[in-house]
C-alpha cells in the first residue's frame, strides 16, 4: 500500500467533479428514468432517505414515483481510497434540493410560506468503483469507467 | 494507481471471498440479518418497527437488461419562451432601463446581457444596415462551415474576404474590444446543421477571454475547440468560458498552444501546474494542447437534452416516507462501538484516534456556511431555545494553521486541494487539532443522530460503507453546528496500530461536513411533503431589486407587469417579455403562457 501521489489526488477530484455535474444534471432532466440507472450497476447497493433500493428496477421506480428535482450542490469532497487500485472514490455531496417546484402539474400551488415550501438541505455519499466490465462503448480509450457503487442519500435539513 | 488499471476478478467469485474473509473477521452476520443498531448514538430505542422487507437487507438485484422502455413520446422541447426576441429587444429599451432590467433578474448573468447584447447589435443600427449585418455574419459562417466533418473554421476573421468586402471590423483588431460579433457568430452557429463538433478560432489576436463567454451558452455540446495563437493571458480569460458551477460542458479537446498563458507556464517549467488548473476548470477535457488527459471517466452518453426530450416528471409526492437508521449487514454494536469511542475521543481527545488510521488512510472536512433555507423559516439560527448560535463564526473551520475546508466547489487551485487531503493518522489528528472544540452527545437523544451504513465489496476486500448525520455543540460558544460524516473502514489490520489500540476495524477515509445548523427533525421518519404540493397560493412576493425595478416602469405597464407576475409566477424579466411578445394585452399574455410553461425552465420563474 502506497501514499497517495499527488496525481492521484488531481485526477480523483477531477472525476469527482465531473461525476457530480453529470450526475445530478441527469438527476434534474426530464430523461432520469433512463439517464439516472446508466450511473449504477446490478450489484450497487443504495439507500434513499433510509429506504433499501433494490437494483436498477428499484431504483427506477424510485425516481418515476418521485417529483422532478433541481438540486444546487454546495460543496463536495472526494478521496482515492488508500489501497485500492485503480482507486475507488469516496464521494461527499451537499447542497439544497427543490421538489416538484418547476413541474407542470401543480404550477398554481407553490406556497412562498412556511417551512415546508423551502428547499431541503440533502447529503449524499458515493462510493465510486472502476467498472471492470467497461462497457464497450469506446474500447479504445485508456480510460477508466467509474460506476457508482454504494449510494447513501439523506434530506438532512 | 489510475494509469495502470489492473482488472479486478470477476464480481461474483471475489465477493464471497470477500464474505467469507470479512466474516471470519466477525464483520458481517454470519446469517446476514440486518440488526438495529440498539444503543446510541442513532439506533432507536424500544421495540424495531421494521418491517419485513427491511429485514431483506439488499439483495442482488438480478439483471440489468429489463427492457428500455424509453418513451416515445417526445416533445419538442423549448428552452425558453417562443416570443419574438428580436422584436423584444428593441422594444425593451424604450420601456425601461435596460440596466434596471439586467438587476432585476434574480440571478443576472453574464449570459443574459450577452443575450441581450448579441441582439441588440444586430437591431439597433438602422434597418437597412441591420439586415446586412446579420446576413453577412450568417454567410461568412455557413462559407466556413464544413458540414461533413462538422468543423467550423473561424481562423483569420480578420483576413476574410466577405468581411472587407462589406467592411466589418472583426472582433480581435485594434479598435474592436466588443465581444458581441463573436456571440453573434457563435449563435449562428448553435443553428448550422449538423450541430458543430469541433471550432478553430486559431490566429484571430484575441487578447482577452471575453470574445469567448458567449460560448458556453450557445454551443453547450461543442467537443473540440482551438485557440492556438491568440493572446489569452491569464485565468480570468479562461474563466470566460469554463463551465459555471453545477454545469456540465462537453469540452473534449482544447488547443492554447500559442497563448501566453499556456507558453509562459511552459517556460518557467510549470507546465504541470497548469495542465491541472485548465483540467481543473474543465473536467470533461480530454486532450490538451495535443495531449492526452489522464482522467476516469462514466458509463454516461453525453446529454442529447437539447435534440429528445421524455415528458417531464408527473409525480407529486414521495412514493417512500423518511425511514429510521438503515444498518445491514453488519453487526449494530460494531458501528455504535466505533461510532461512540470515535466521537468521545474527537471531542476529548483528538491525538488519540491517531490509532485508528492507516499510515495511508484520509481525512478532510467540507465547511457549508449558508443558513439553510428551512432552518431561515424556522427562525432557529435567532432562537431563544438555541441562545448560542449568534456566537458562532465560520473562519476558524474556513481557513486555519494545518489548512481548511476542503469544498471542492470553492478551491482556490490544485495546491489547496492536495494540501487540504490530509493523509495518515498523524498529520490527520494534526488537522483536527486545528478545528474548534466540539462536543457530540453520543449518550443523550438518539433521535439526533441518523447512521446508514452497510459492507460493500471490493475486490478482494470487504469495506464498511458509513454515512453519518447528526449535530455537536462547539465550545466554547456552545453554539450548534449540523454535520454528516462519511467514513470507509476496514476490519484493523494485524499489527496495524488500529488492532494494537483495540479498534475493531480501521478507518481508511473519513469527510466531515460541517453545517450551519438544521434540526434533527429533517430524519424523523414518516411520510415526505413535496414543497409544491400545498394547495394555498398567496400573493407572490417581489424581491426588493426586482420591487425596484418594477417600479421603475411605466403605468400602466407597471400594473400590468405586476398582474403578469403574480398569475403565472414569471420573474419581471419573463413577465416584460411576455407581455411584449403578446402587444402588452394581458390576457393574451397569459393565454400564451399557459401554452408554453411547460417548456419554461426554472430561471424564467420568481
Amino acid at each position: 500500500m502506497s501514499a497517495l501521489a499527488k496525481s492521484d489526488i488531481d485526477i480523483a477530484t477531477r472525476g469527482a467533479d465531473q461525476f457530480i455535474r453529470l450526475y445530478y444534471s441527469a438527476y434534474d432532466s426530464k430523461d432520469r428514468v433512463e439517464s439516472l440507472p446508466k450511473f449504477y450497476r446490478a450489484t450497487s447497493s443504495l439507500t434513499w432517505n433510509g429506504n433499501p433500493i433494490q437494483g436498477l428496477d428499484g431504483l427506477k421506480t424510485l425516481i418515476e414515483g418521485m417529483p422532478s428535482t433541481k438540486h444546487d450542490v454546495q460543496s463536495f469532497d472526494c478521496h482515492p481510497i488508500p489501497g485500492t487500485t485503480p482507486p475507488s472514490l469516496l464521494v461527499t455531496v451537499s447542497g439544497n434540493v427543490v421538489h416538484g417546484k418547476q413541474a407542470n402539474d401543480n404550477p398554481n400551488a407553490t406556497p412562498v410560506k412556511g417551512v415546508d415550501a423551502q428547499p431541503r438541505v440533502f447529503t449524499q455519499t458515493f462510493m465510486l468503483t472502476p467498472d471492470p466490465n467497461a462497457p464497450g462503448e469506446e474500447p479504445m480509450k485508456p480510460q477508466v469507467v467509474y460506476y457508482v457503487n454504494a449510494d447513501a442519500l439523506r434530506f438532512v435539513g | 494507481m489510475f494509469s495502470s488499471p489492473t482488472p479486478l476478478e470477476r464480481r461474483g467469485a471475489s465477493r464471497n471471498l470477500a464474505t467469507t474473509t470479512l466474516k471470519s473477521a466477525g464483520l458481517i452476520d454470519r446469517d446476514e440479518r440486518m440488526r438495529d443498531a440498539n444503543d446510541k448514538p442513532g439506533g432507536r430505542k424500544g421495540p424495531s418497527k421494521k418491517t419485513g422487507h427491511r429485514n431483506r437487507a439488499m439483495e442482488m438485484y438480478k439483471d440489468a437488461a429489463a427492457g428500455s422502455s424509453r418513451n416515445a413520446l417526445t416533445l419538442s422541447f423549448k428552452m425558453r419562451l417562443q416570443f419574438d426576441i428580436s422584436k423584444l429587444a428593441s422594444r425593451i429599451s424604450t420601456l425601461v432601463d435596460p440596466v434596471s432590467i439586467r438587476g432585476a433578474a434574480s440571478r443576472p448573468t453574464t449570459i443574459g446581457r450577452l443575450r441581450r447584447s448579441a441582439i441588440q447589435t444586430t437591431t439597433t443600427r438602422d434597418s437597412s444596415s441591420r439586415m446586412k449585418a446579420v446576413d453577412v455574419w450568417r454567410e461568412f459562417v455557413h462559407k466556413r462551415y464544413n458540414a461533413e466533418k462538422r468543423f467550423l473554421n473561424l481562423e483569420r476573421i480578420a483576413d476574410d474576404d466577405i468581411l472587407k468586402k462589406h467592411n466589418i471590423i472583426p472582433p480581435g483588431v485594434p479598435g474592436n474590444t466588443s465581444s458581441r460579433e463573436m456571440s453573434v457568430i457563435f449563435k449562428l452557429a448553435a443553428s448550422l446543421k449538423p450541430e458543430v463538433q469541433t471550432i478553430s478560432l486559431a490566429n484571430n489576436n484575441f487578447s482577452s477571454g471575453l470574445y469567448l463567454s458567449g460560448l458556453p451558452h450557445y454551443l453547450p455540446n461543442l467537443s473540440n475547440l482551438s485557440l492556438q495563437n491568440n493572446g489569452l493571458k491569464t485565468w480570468r480569460d479562461i474563466e470566460q468560458f469554463s463551465p459555471r458551477r453545477g454545469k456540465a460542458l462537453n469540452l473534449r479537446e482544447i488547443v492554447l498552444i500559442g497563448n501566453p498563458i499556456r507558453d509562459l507556464e511552459i517556460k518557467n517549467g510549470r507546465k504541470d501546474f497548469y495542465r491541472s488548473e485548465m483540467t481543473r476548470r474543465f473536467p470533461s477535457l480530454e486532450v490538451l494542447d495535443q495531449e492526452a488527459v489522464a482522467k476516469i471517466s462514466f458509463a454516461v452518453p453525453l446529454s442529447t437534452s437539447s435534440s429528445v426530450t421524455m415528458q417531464p416528471p408527473l409525480a407529486t409526492a414521495f412514493s417512500l416516507p423518511m425511514a429510521p437508521s438503515f444498518i445491514t449487514g453488519v453487526e449494530g454494536s460494531i458501528i455504535s462501538n466505533f461510532l461512540t469511542r470515535f466521537f468521545t475521543l474527537f471531542d476529548n481527545q483528538r491525538t488519540s484516534l491517531a490509532s485508528a488510521y492507516l499510515p495511508t488512510s484520509t481525512f478532510s472536512y467540507s465547511a457549508v456556511t449558508s443558513i439553510p433555507h428551512r432552518a431561515r423559516a424556522q427562525r432557529l439560527h435567532t432562537s431563544s431555545a438555541l441562545p448560542n448560535q449568534r456566537k458562532l463564526e465560520w473562519p476558524p473551520w474556513l481557513s486555519n494553521k494545518a489548512g481548511g475546508s476542503r469544498n471542492l466547489t470553492r478551491m482556490g487551485g490544485v495546491e489547496q486541494t492536495i494540501n487540504r487531503l490530509h493523509i495518515g493518522g498523524e498529520n490527520i489528528v494534526k488537522a483536527m487539532q486545528a478545528l474548534p472544540a466540539t462536543v457530540h452527545d453520543v449518550s443523550g437523544n438518539p433521535e439526533k443522530f441518523c447512521i446508514d451504513a452497510w459492507p460493500v465489496g471490493l475486490g478482494e476486500t470487504m469495506l464498511l460503507f458509513i454515512s453519518v448525520h447528526g449535530e455537536f455543540a462547539e465550545a466554547p460558544s456552545m453554539g450548534v453546528r449540523s454535520f454528516d460524516r462519511s467514513f470507509i473502514l476496514a476490519p484493523a489490520p494485524e499489527g496495524s496500530t488500529a488492532k494494537l489500540d483495540n479498534w475493531d476495524v480501521a478507518i481508511l477515509s473519513d469527510q466531515l461536513i460541517v453545517r450551519a445548523y438544521s434540526s434533527y427533525e429533517a430524519w424523523a421518519p414518516g411520510p415526505l411533503k413535496v414543497q409544491s404540493s400545498g394547495t394555498e397560493s398567496g400573493p407572490k412576493i417581489l424581491p426588493p431589486e426586482m420591487q425596484a425595478a418594477l417600479r421603475a416602469i411605466p403605468e400602466p405597464k407597471q400594473t400590468m407587469v405586476f398582474a403578469i407576475i403574480q398569475r403565472t409566477g414569471l420573474n419581471l424579466k419573463f413577465a416584460v417579455e411576455c407581455l411584449e411578445g403578446n402587444g402588452w394585452d394581458v390576457e393574451r399574455a397569459v393565454a400564451n403562457f399557459e401554452s408554453v410553461k411547460t417548456d419554461l425552465t426554472p430561471d424564467a420563474f420568481l
